[in-house]
């Protein structure tokens, strides 16, 4: 029997989750099964490694821009939706190697005098590619208020 | 995958819309026809910048397999932007 679908058996039998529940974990096992990334994290609180287990990979970044005519002075609501996949976002960041050694001084001081005292040379791209992996936990939702109706989102999905 | 075509339409309240259909694997016949000179020149711009050849290979094919999947839809002053890579 597969390591995940015992541990889900076994979760149902202590009571740590329902039966419904178990139903809807062992589904999304199935492979070519789409589940939304942290759909079920939230269902067995308490139990990470199932969490993580069903969790997938989210494939795209989504940024969803809304303003209205006061905003932005144009006729009408203007809205940007754009999908980046998150695999183009792993090469993007590979391209930070390609940076030339004399580039980077440059860069670095550019980015001190501007407030940001980073020193690129110190980003490998590994540290790039973790930090691609995490945004897929991340959801920013930004509304205006009094008047603003000027909504922003990002997430991965 | 590589992407094969990209969808490209533009809708205004002022003129007629139109819809592109850019079918981007025919750029592969004159992108390997042409591949010697750009790979020269892509050698000469790695060597003059320090920049392993290689790897700039790598980065350039990694990006251009990973567009697919693309979609951007911009909606402003009544008139509507689509650009979809597939």
């Amino acid at each position: 029997m597969n390591e995940n679908r015992r541990q889900i058996l076994e979760m149902l039998a202590a009571g740590k989750i329902t039966a419904d529940e178990a139903e809807r974990l062992i589904a999304a096992l199935e492979p070519g099964t789409a589940t939304t990334v942290g759909e079920y994290s939230g269902a067995v609180n308490g139990s990470n490694v199932a969490a993580a287990a069903v969790k997938t990979r989210a494939k795209y970044l989504r940024v969803l821009v809304e303003a209205d005519e006061t905003m932005t002075g144009m006729k009408g609501a203007t809205t940007v939706n754009v999908r980046v996949p998150m695999q183009l976002l792993r090469a993007g960041v590979r391209l930070a190697s390609l940076i030339p050694a004399q580039a980077h001084e440059h860069l670095d001081e550019a980015l001190s005098r501007h407030g940001v005292p980073l020193t690129l040379s110190q980003i490998k791209p590994e540290n790039l590619e973790e930090l691609i992996d995490h945004l897929e936990d991340l959801t920013v939702d930004v509304d205006g208020k009094e008047g603003n109706m000027t909504k922003v989102k990002v997430f991965c999905e | 995958m590589t992407p094969n075509i990209a969808v490209i339409r533009i809708e205004s309240p002022h003129w007629r819309g139109f819809g592109l259909w850019i079918p981007l694997f025919l750029l592969w016949i004159p992108l390997i026809l042409l591949s010697p000179i750009i790979l020269l020149v892509l050698l000469g711009v790695c060597i003059g910048f320090r920049v392993s050849f290689l790897r700039t290979i790598r980065v350039c094919w990694d990006i251009v397999c990973s567009l697919p999947g693309t979609d951007v839809r911009v909606c402003a002053d009544r008139s509507k932007v689509l650009v979809r890579v597939l």
